[in-house]
């Protein structure tokens, strides 16, 4: 195998491992007569999503603006938090400990409660896509500002330079790997929080449609949408990974 | 009146007219205590105009307290301290501080960084532009201007941190372990890189060191404290003839002399 590179070789393991599985799943549920409303085929799959593919984007593209906006949201607050208990020393004894307390509740619990408070539709899921986006974002932007290096901070001192120069010269780029490390975490839970808020109660959705799947028995439906869901996911990841990219002086120490 | 003689110095790094022998910087019976520690006990000094002086010390003497008090950035309890005549309450314009760490902030280029002090205390932009270009320029960084400071050696780093109180081109400087963290060979380098701008561009200068030899090498002066309470146990003139040379003035017999004395006093209160 002189020739082979490396590389290819990586490639060709992973490419004939997962080609490994999906023969399985496809071959092992026959040869196990395993019933279709318990694991279909991924070939059924595949079927499903090509036919109900209309469907499946227009509820992808209403879970996907509630994941964004609820994200958004989320940043938004998240920044404004964090500058407030930055500069207020009674919002740092106040809701500095409130909110790392309040990261502790389990928020798939809240998920009745903001549909009784913002209905069956759009609104509730943005406010559980925020919930379950936003501790992660304070939380991680908190302790970017509390961490900004002392030796810097008594330079900025040194030159006398007034609070807002100190932060948005020297807090703000400090905490910035701090913040997009907490986006990382955020985008995948806003998406949690988003379908799960659907599977409680809603009329439209990838979660909705698992829902209408499931009473109907189409499995192959259900699986269909959580390969959607799941690829949506990524992408989103993939783009807060773009941005972090950008964001380059994270763990460098000189 | 620091204002007005922090921009003739930005003009032409032309100093302020007269007193050469009027204490810049001055400590009288200065205590300063942290909880029930006394960490500096009844330090009188001064340092004059354009005067280089070394304050040598072991390690958790107080020195770079006694730093940072000058520098304005901590208070203390009792006696005084002044800079050209004025309370020290808070950091002053006219003075210039180097830390042992080097103060980059990684996300900007070197330029950006020697430039910040500038920016921070508004200069105006062309002024600005001409004091880095000169200061990258003094230390040998011009090549280095758009690097950032992980892709520069310890060394280099610690140039440009030089660079950041040179840029303000501040008539009193006050470095704390500037080379403390760098290997003896660049420790040495620099040594000779500092000697050449304080030969060019005078200033006040307050070194706190722990090596002997630094200290005796640049100085005019060097005050030798002990530890707890820090206080200031010896004053030594280091009479060696200025311009002094990387070579020649370290084969002085008088620079081996002085550096064994010294080597004596604190070898003594150890």
């Amino acid at each position: 195998m002189s020739g082979v590179s490396p590389r290819l070789v990586a490639y060709a393991q992973v490419v004939s491992f997962f080609g490994a599985f999906l023969l399985f799943w496809e071959y092992g549920v026959r040869y196990f007569e395993v019933k279709s409303y318990i694991l279909p085929p991924i070939s059924a799959i595949a079927v499903a999503i090509w036919e109900s593919r209309d469907q499946i984007f227009e509820h992808s593209m209403y879970t996907l603006a509630e994941v964004l906006i609820g994200f958004i949201a989320a940043v938004v607050v998240g920044i404004i938090i964090g500058m407030i208990v930055y500069v207020s020393p009674f919002a740092q004894r106040t809701i500095y400990p409130l909110v790392t307390a309040l990261q502790t509740t389990p928020k798939s619990a809240l998920a009745p409660l903001m549909i009784v408070w913002f209905g069956y539709g759009f609104v509730s899921k943005v406010a559980m896509a925020f919930l379950f986006a936003f501790f992660p974002i304070v939380v991680a932007t908190l302790g970017g500002f509390a961490g900004t290096a002392k030796n810097l901070e008594e330079h900025f001192r040194a030159l006398n330079a007034g609070p807002w120069t100190t932060f948005t010269t020297l807090r703000l780029p400090s905490a910035l790997p701090a913040f997009i490390d907490g986006c990382r975490v955020a985008m995948p839970l806003a998406m949690i929080g988003a379908i799960i808020g659907e599977l409680v109660g809603s009329d439209r959705g990838l979660g909705n449609l698992i829902m209408l799947g499931t009473a109907s028995s189409r499995t192959d439906l259900v699986f269909g949408c959580i390969i959607v869901i799941t690829l949506i996911s990524l992408v989103l990841y993939a783009a807060i990974e773009c941005a972090a990219k950008s964001v380059w002086w994270r763990g460098i120490q000189v | 009146m620091s204002a007005t003689a922090t921009i003739e110095a930005n003009k032409g790094g032309a100093q302020p007219a007269a007193q050469p022998l009027a204490n810049h910087i001055e400590a009288k019976g200065l205590n300063k205590h942290f909880g029930k520690v006394a960490a500096l006990e009844d330090i009188n000094f001064g340092i004059r105009n354009q005067e280089f002086v070394s304050v040598l010390g072991p390690s958790g003497c107080g020195k770079s307290t006694l730093l940072r008090i000058i520098a304005g950035l901590i208070p203390y309890e009792s006696g005084s301290a002044t800079v050209r005549g004025e309370v020290i309450h808070s950091p002053r314009p006219d003075i210039g501080v180097v830390f042992q760490t080097n103060n980059m902030l990684p996300w900007l280029t070197v330029r950006k960084n020697v430039e910040l002090g500038a920016r921070i205390r508004k200069m105006p932009a062309q002024a600005r532009d001409h004091a880095v270009d000169k200061v990258l320029e003094v230390l040998s960084l011009s090549k280095f201007a758009d690097a950032h400071p992980h892709q520069l050696s310890g060394g280099m780093r610690q140039r440009a941190s030089i660079g950041q109180a040179l840029v303000l081109d501040p008539p009193i400087l006050l470095m704390d372990e500037p080379f403390g963290a760098l290997d003896a060979l660049t420790r040495d380098k620099l040594n000779v890189e500092l000697l050449r701008i304080w030969q060019e561009h005078r200033k006040t200068v307050m070194l706190i060191t722990h090596s002997i030899a630094e200290a005796v090498f640049l100085s005019d002066r060097v005050l030798v404290m002990a530890d707890r309470p820090g206080k200031i146990i010896e004053e030594v003139v280091i009479d060696l003839p200025r311009p002094r040379d990387a070579a020649a003035t370290r084969a002085l017999p008088q620079f081996g002399e002085y550096v064994a004395y010294l080597g004596k006093i604190m070898g003594v209160t150890k």
